[in-house]
């Protein structure tokens, strides 16, 4: 295999620029990674969900819709695609059909919000109670979500429990105060970083902390991870795995923060859970390569870096240094 | 290579990943929402065309408001409305046009404008001769006959100042405001008007609501915080981030005064907000008018009539005040009718671009609910929304959707092209079961045509037996989009007088009983953005040739008549029955 040849982005590295647009909420881009992984591969699973996930974000549930049931031809049945499937179903107005489907999900959701649109579902079909049941269920599971609180408050007000109406929309109400007070917290933390010393940001960041919600957690890591101040970053990215240890962007975060510290024996752990939780995003792991690198594991360090630049062979830094790891090795 | 200088080469991988927190756009709360795919097109022939005759009628003189290429404050960018009214009540309906001006000063020509119908499709301005020349910000207009003389009187609203006009009844008009008790002190922004008769005595009182702080020296430049900014472009400053104001209640005394019951209704005690277009009507059907208000940014208002001459808020429980998913909306215009023809009157709210307009379904009980997606609407969230009807405009018998639309931020279509400035008319013929289809076309040239509008007017202006729409365009000459319907669709025209209840029959429901369906009308002081329609209420009959009629009156008469035939305008007086009847164009 030539040079050149080896230069092209294979599937990996669609799969892996993809996520990142993804992550940038840039949909069309995205998209068009995941068709670029798919003509090289129209078998990839993987590709396929992705693009089809893509396109629910676009609106163009239609196509999404086909997506997944080439992605269900190719696996089989999966949780995640069920649960888009009666997404699908909900916003074409199929109420049974996504109740059917995102029903089957209820032992092992593929995502807390699966409750509420199943909720969703039934109280659109007339099925006020049922609504109400699974409502009630999401509330538990996303109790920070004022969407939930709303929906479970008509609800009820729709079955006359009005005490219990009172009593959700007072929680909807503060969530929802909360959440514009939180974006407005955002906009001076952000501006307090950018224009003044740390100590007086601190003080205007330090708003966003809410020890309970690993969201706001995580978003006040970036903040300060955006503006450089990764020890500050370090103790609410920590709490926010603690929370939620499946948010990518809490472990991703908290790795990153400790890499650009210098302190690679804490920076190992959370990025080993970043990469696990999302196996195709190339900054997680070209940091957790570079990672094992410096903590002088170099054969551990090699395939991480290998599969690094495979997710983006466009980089020739990491090109360049892995070639460099490969030259040591071979001394 | 040392071990740092490899951790220099992977510096640039170190990014940390991005968590999307406020989606809001700008001042402006917008879902962000992406539309939903259009289904295929229904194929069914839509009967109405519309054709702007502006021009043609004599509609010629710009509507100035503020700069013609830029918006620098958020008063320039909001416009105004319109309204339908017969001020000498020969049976046609005239015009009047709401003005801005410029802050540089006074525009040559600007001016609030009245135009006297010719009966031949056009008209002649009358402003000077009744005595209406005025610059100035007006925003919005209510009409009705507020001291039950038989002449519709003008309120206007404005910063910093709003208006009573008293109709002399000979072609002109008096400024009252200051004998009527109007004067307000200081500066305000009203913004949405209507008169409404909250407590059933049979005169006309005033409810006004106030937009926000505005002063031209105090109001941040363009650009200034993320509240000035659109896809980041520089754009002037609000609503967030100003200082939101409240909604007021007059109380009219029957002597030509006014006196502020604000307070005392309970009006004064909702939670400040944008308030705009205000729309009074008997939402619960319990014989008291209840009072709309679309709020932009904030959470809409339900003024609930405790009959007693106090209201409490319902926004929240009754669905009104949010979205369906509790996300507080750029609310702009209302509109009133009753789409799914189930004799309840239900609701369209406009919005911001990159959202949908809100459609709720009257459930019943002063209970709404959001049916914006399953009835087919979230397909268009491409353009902000302004004035909008729920109007039957082909005469099928089900009452379709339409608005009219406009950016708010020139500036941003230079760096992007998909926020153009001028944007086209949105209409959604109604498919029954619930269920509207968007029209991109195939109704007439006058749908596709691209401006920047607000207020829209629904009214029958040459008494031909459909629905025409009159349009505020932003310094341009407004729209006047005649329709001239095909397809044999019948049709009701219902003009109601009140004698306990006030003239104007404001408040009034009226409930057409046709083909299996019973249709709910609203008689409205105010609908749309800011604006005032036909009080003639229009009933597209479809393939019906006969209606009958049941009418609740604003003082809690209830009345019915049977067996009208279709294709006539049916004058009904309070406690009296069918006074007059009118085939037009015999």
């Amino acid at each position: 295999m030539s040079q050149a040849q080896d230069q092209r982005p294979g599937v990996e590295a669609h799969l892996s620029r993809g996520a990142q647009l993804m992550q940038d909420q840039l949909f069309e881009a995205a998209a068009n990674e995941f068709e670029q992984a798919l003509e090289l591969n129209a078998a990839d699973p993987r590709a396929r969900f992705e693009f089809a996930v893509c396109l629910v974000s676009l609106g163009r549930n239609d196509e999404a819709r086909r997506q997944f049931d080439e992605v269900r031809q190719l696996t089989g049945e999966s949780r995640y695609v069920t649960y888009y499937l009666g997404r699908l179903d909900l916003l074409s107005n199929d109420y049974a059909s996504a109740i059917r489907r995102l029903g089957s999900l209820t032992e092992e959701p593929p995502f807390p919000d699966t409750a509420f649109y199943l909720g969703v579902a039934y109280i659109s079909s007339g099925d006020v109670a049922g609504g109400t049941k699974w409502l009630e269920r999401a509330a538990k599971l996303l109790p920070h979500d004022y969407r939930v609180h709303y929906r479970l408050a008509r609800a009820y007000s729709s079955g006359g429990r009005e005490q219990e109406a009172a009593h959700e929309y007072g929680l909807y109400s503060q969530l929802r105060d909360e959440h514009k007070n939180t974006e407005k917290d955002v906009r001076e933390c952000t501006s307090a970083l950018g224009t003044g010393p740390l100590a007086t940001a601190r003080e205007a960041c330090h708003r966003i902390y809410d020890p309970n919600d690993p969201e706001k957690l995580t978003l006040l890591g970036q903040l300060f991870g955006d503006a450089g101040a990764f020890a500050e970053a370090l103790d609410p990215l920590k709490r926010a795995a603690q929370l939620d240890a499946n948010s990518f962007e809490a472990w991703h975060n908290l790795g990153v923060s400790y890499f650009r510290l210098e302190r690679y024996e804490e920076a190992r752990a959370p990025l080993e859970k970043a990469v696990a939780l999302r196996p195709n995003f190339y900054g997680s792991v070209v940091l957790l390569g570079a990672t094992l690198y410096m903590l002088g594991e170099d054969d551990a360090a090699l395939p991480v870096l290998e599969r690094a630049h495979r997710l983006n062979p466009a980089d020739t830094e990491t090109a360049a240094a892995l070639e460099k790891l490969r030259a040591r090795r071979r001394k | 290579m040392t071990r740092r200088e490899f951790l220099a080469l992977l510096a640039a991988g170190t990014a940390g990943a991005g968590m999307c927190w406020a989606q809001e756009s700008g001042g402006m709360a917008s879902r962000g929402v992406r539309p939903q795919p259009r289904g295929k097109p229904s194929g069914l022939p839509f009967h109405a065309r519309f054709t702007d005759v502006a021009a043609h009628a004599g509609l010629r003189a710009p509507v100035i408001y503020g700069p013609p290429d830029r918006m620098d404050y958020i008063l320039e960018s909001m416009g105004c409305g319109v309204a339908f009214l017969d001020y000498d009540n020969d049976g046609w309906l005239d015009i009047f046009l709401l003005s801005g001006t410029r802050r540089e000063g006074p525009v040559e020509g600007a001016s609030n404008r009245l135009y006297k119908n010719n009966r031949d499709g056009t008209f002649t301005d009358a402003t000077a001769k009744a005595g209406l020349v005025r610059q100035g910000w007006a925003c919005g207009v209510t009409v009705g006959d507020c001291n039950n003389d038989g002449f519709d009187d003008l309120f206007i609203t404005a910063w910093p100042q709003n208006i009573l006009y008293r109709n002399n009844g000979d072609g002109t008009f008096t400024d009252v405001t200051e004998a009527a008790g109007l004067l307000h002190p200081g500066k305000r922004w009203g913004s949405g008007c209507t008169w409404v008769d909250y407590d059933r005595d049979g005169r006309l009182d005033l409810f006004v609501s106030n937009y926000l702080v505005f002063d031209f020296d105090k109001i941040p430049p363009t650009g200034k915080d993320p509240n000035c900014n659109f896809k980041g472009v520089p754009v002037n400053c609000g609503p967030r981030g100003l200082v939101p104001e409240r909604p007021m209640l007059y109380h009219n005394n029957g002597d030509g005064t006014f006196t502020d019951v604000t307070a005392r209704s309970g009006i004064g005690a909702a939670a400040p907000g944008f308030g705009l277009t205000a729309v009074a009507a008997d939402l619960d059907g319990d014989g008291w008018q209840d009072i709309y208000v679309a709020c932009d940014s904030t959470p809409s208002l339900v003024f609930h009539n405790r009959g007693d001459g106090t209201f409490s808020e319902q926004g929240l429980l009754s669905g009104l005040a949010v979205n369906e998913d509790g996300n507080e909306q750029a609310g702009m215009g209302i509109a009133i009718g009753d789409f799914d023809t189930d004799g309840r009157l239900d609701a369209l709210k406009t919005h911001f671009a990159e959202d949908t307009a809100a459609l709720y379904r009257n459930a019943g009980h002063l209970v709404f609910e959001d049916v914006t997606l399953r009835s087919g609407l979230g397909v268009e969230t491409r353009h902000v929304g302004w004035g909008d009807g729920i109007a039957d405009l082909d005469n099928d018998g089900l009452p379709d959707l339409f608005w009219v639309t406009g950016s708010v931020f020139p500036e941003v279509e230079r760096k992007h092209p998909e926020f153009p400035h001028k944007t086209p008319r949105v209409l959604f013929r109604n498919l029954g079961g619930g269920r509207f289809e968007e029209l991109l076309d195939g109704a007439g040239p006058a749908i596709a045509e691209a401006h920047s509008s607000r207020g829209a007017a629904f009214g029958d202006f040459d008494n031909d037996g459909d629905l025409d729409i009159l349009i505020m365009n932003i310094n341009e000459p407004p729209s006047l989009l005649r329709n001239d319907v095909r397809g044999g669709g019948h049709w009701l025209k219902v003009k109601l007088v009140g004698t306990r209840s006030n003239p104007s029959a404001i408040g009034a429901v009226a409930t057409a009983v046709y083909g299996g369906r019973r249709q709910a009308q609203p008689v409205l002081g105010s609908s749309g953005y800011l604006s005032c329609g036909d009080r003639r209420l229009h009933f597209g009959l479809g393939p019906a040739a006969m209606a009958d009629l049941e009418i609740a009156w604003p003082s809690g008469v209830r009345e019915s008549v049977a067996g009208l035939r279709a294709d006539q305008l049916v004058t009904v007086k309070e406690g009296v029955g069918v006074v007059a009847r009118e085939r037009f164009g015999s």
